[in-house]
């Protein structure tokens, strides 16, 4: 064995050494915090009771699968909607004009503004007594249940709002610096806009687009403040679900909440999976 | 085989351009007729505003004032994709997400054109610049060269009736541009669209040119014939931008200059007055000169007989003695004292001449020219 490192060797132990203040603490966070959720909602970690493995958490919580799928609606929606609208955005402020400038501006202070000062903003905006209806004169009975209606449009919408802006900021970051060059390559070719939005933007947009977007989906799904000052009471996100019966009064839900928790997170790494295995078979991501 | 494409005139009257009020006009009115299926380099010192005409005529950056034309249609208010116009720039630009042979085969795709169809085209023009068989591959797997060979091929997929160049080349190896300009050459030969190009490499303009256009400042100084602005430069500046090392100024009395060197005849009518005398360094050569052949003196009167448009000329001989020689590649480029001035030549082949050396530095004179002093 030689008494020294070579020296590709050596950058690599040292590279690791200086990562590794950074990695620990995540590392501590997110597997110490999803182990203890994953062995809670086992019946491994009882507040009460002796520690039995089981899944019962799973089959004895009520409507998890309504749950789940109205989770996974609200997150596919916005999300889908925040992706258009955000591509767009990135778009019209990469064009570098006045009113591109202006969008940008708007974009980046959206991204500052916290989700449940926007969920307060649109609550005040979109209820039936709000700034809308009053600005249109529409009395609260005639004005759709758009806060905390059968069809989740205030969540929705403020999902879509912040994280368009969200999306948005991401594309024209990785686009800014190239995409002009492109742009201009693609016009002396003879492409016209359309032409080179299809065929260009979009494609060198798109594995920045699809990140951004999974981001998105993921912080949607799990979050639940919005949902909560927004939505009905009932069928509740999973996110809101897992909040509640964390904070019931009754000690056993705190395996339920666990469980839920769980599903939430399975679901956000299939997707995650998903989004990855779709990135590497992008060319402009290769 | 490729269709011919159609080529074009491009006329530029009175163009202007300022990137702001404070910084000095990247154009100044200039003018400038290119003839169709010529091709012609723009060459100048940075800053020149060598990029701006082509990114002008290619309708990248509107110009301030003045027309636009191509085979007399104003195209001045045309967007970029309506002008039939193709453009390689410095970078190659081969768009990431495709494969050579869909870069090849985006204009068509752009302009609608199926993707059998596309690519099936796309393969003619690959085979034009050699790159048949890297087809499927990815534009980051290429090298430099081969990028932009195919940014070339993508350029003229396009069926360009004009094609431009901003310094295509400029960072490929010097055997890497004989290439380039061999593929220039043979697509010229195979397709003849217009060709208007930018380059700081003198070597290049004159390998790929028929006609040179000379800028400074934003000004066009001379737009002639590649030997023209080599050996009969329109103004000091222009032999100064081309390379020209040696420039004498003096006066014109009766068809013979006399400056620091001594008096030199002057082919052709040239007036009188104060004028320099220039002359390219690669047109005179320096032999040794024995000792027994006498001092150094400037201008000897040795008449060519057999040059007849020379009959008249007298001193075209200048001895003196060299102070400087670099050798470059196979040329040995010499710097001779020649009385109170430095003569820029080149050894004659065989002359291994070094600093020190006596010589006989000989003034063909079809390389005297004289610019306004």
């Amino acid at each position: 064995m030689t008494a020294m490192l070579s020296r590709p060797r050596r950058r690599g132990v040292r590279a690791t050494l200086l990562v590794l203040p950074a990695v620990i603490p995540v590392a501590i966070v997110v597997i110490g915090g999803i182990g203890t959720t994953v062995v809670q909602s086992l019946g491994l970690m009882p507040l009460v009771g002796t520690p039995a493995l089981s899944v019962k958490t799973f089959e004895g919580t009520d409507d998890l699968l309504s749950s789940a799928l109205l989770s996974l609606g609200i997150a596919v929606v916005s999300t889908a909607i925040a992706a258009v609208v955000g591509f767009f955005t990135a778009v019209l402020i990469i064009s570098g004009n006045w009113g591109g400038r202006i969008v940008g501006a708007l974009s980046a202070a959206a991204v500052t503004v916290p989700h449940l000062v926007g969920a307060a903003s649109v609550g005040l905006l979109l209820s039936d007594s709000g700034v809308l209806a009053r600005i249109f004169g529409i009395p609260p009975e005639s004005w759709p249940a758009l806060v905390a209606g059968p069809t989740w449009f205030a969540v929705i919408a403020e999902y879509a709002w912040k994280e368009s802006a969200f999306i948005a900021l991401i594309i024209v970051g990785t686009l800014a610096t190239r995409i002009t060059s492109y742009d201009e390559t693609a016009a002396v070719l003879g492409a016209h806009r359309g032409a080179r939005l299809r065929f260009v933007v979009l494609p060198l947009a798109a594995p920045s687009l699809l990140v951004a977007s999974t981001i998105a989906f993921a912080y949607t799904l799990g979050s639940y403040e919005v949902a909560w000052l927004l939505g009905k009471t009932y069928p509740e996100p999973l996110s809101v679900m897992a909040l509640r019966l964390f904070n019931s009064a009754s000690l056993t839900a705190r395996p339920e909440a666990a469980a839920v928790a769980v599903i939430t997170l399975l679901l956000t790494a299939a997707v995650v999976v998903l989004a990855m295995l779709g990135l590497r078979r992008m060319r402009a991501w290769q | 085989m490729t269709t011919e494409l159609m080529t074009s005139a491009i006329t530029l009257t009175s163009v202007t351009k300022s990137y702001s009020t404070t910084a000095p006009a990247a154009l100044h009115g200039v003018n400038l007729d290119i003839l169709p299926g010529t091709s012609t380099a723009i060459v100048g010192p940075s800053g020149s505003g060598k990029s701006t005409i082509l990114r002008i005529i290619a309708g990248l950056e509107d110009a301030n004032g003045g027309r636009v034309r191509l085979s007399g249609r104003d195209v001045t208010a045309l967007l970029p994709e309506q002008r039939g116009i193709s453009m390689v720039f410095q970078r190659p630009l081969l768009f990431p997400h495709l494969t050579v042979l869909d870069n090849v085969a985006f204009a068509d795709r752009a302009a609608g054109v199926s993707r059998a169809q596309a690519r099936k085209q796309a393969r003619e023009h690959l085979e034009m610049v050699q790159m048949g068989t890297f087809a499927s591959r990815s534009p980051q797997s290429l090298s430099g060269g081969q990028q932009q060979r195919v940014a070339v091929a993508r350029a003229l997929a396009a069926k360009p009736s004009v094609l431009l160049l901003d310094e295509p080349f400029s960072a490929l190896d010097p055997g890497l541009k004989d290439e380039m300009h061999a593929m220039i050459a043979s697509i010229r030969a195979a397709v003849n669209p217009t060709i208007l190009f930018v380059t700081h490499d003198r070597d290049e303009a004159s390998a790929m040119a028929e006609r040179i256009v000379v800028l400074e400042n934003g000004q066009l100084l001379q737009h002639d014939t590649v030997d023209h602005v080599f050996h009969q430069p329109a103004s000091l500046a222009v032999a100064r931008l081309l390379g020209g090392k040696n420039a004498f100024a003096g006066v014109i009395d009766n068809g013979v200059h006399h400056s620091a060197i001594g008096a030199v005849a002057i082919d052709g009518d040239v007036g009188s007055g104060r004028a320099t005398l220039v002359f390219r360094h690669e047109a005179v050569t320096s032999t040794l000169r024995h000792a027994t052949s006498g001092a150094d003196a400037a201008a000897l009167a040795t008449p060519h007989a057999d040059a007849a448009a020379c009959q008249r000329l007298g001193p075209r001989e200048l001895r003196g003695t060299v102070t400087a020689a670099v050798q470059r590649g196979p040329r040995r480029e010499l710097v001779v004292r020649v009385g109170d001035a430095d003569v820029h030549t080149e050894a004659a082949p065989g002359n291994l001449l070094s600093v020190g050396d006596p010589v006989t530095v000989s003034l063909p004179c079809e390389a005297l020219w004289t610019v306004p002093a």
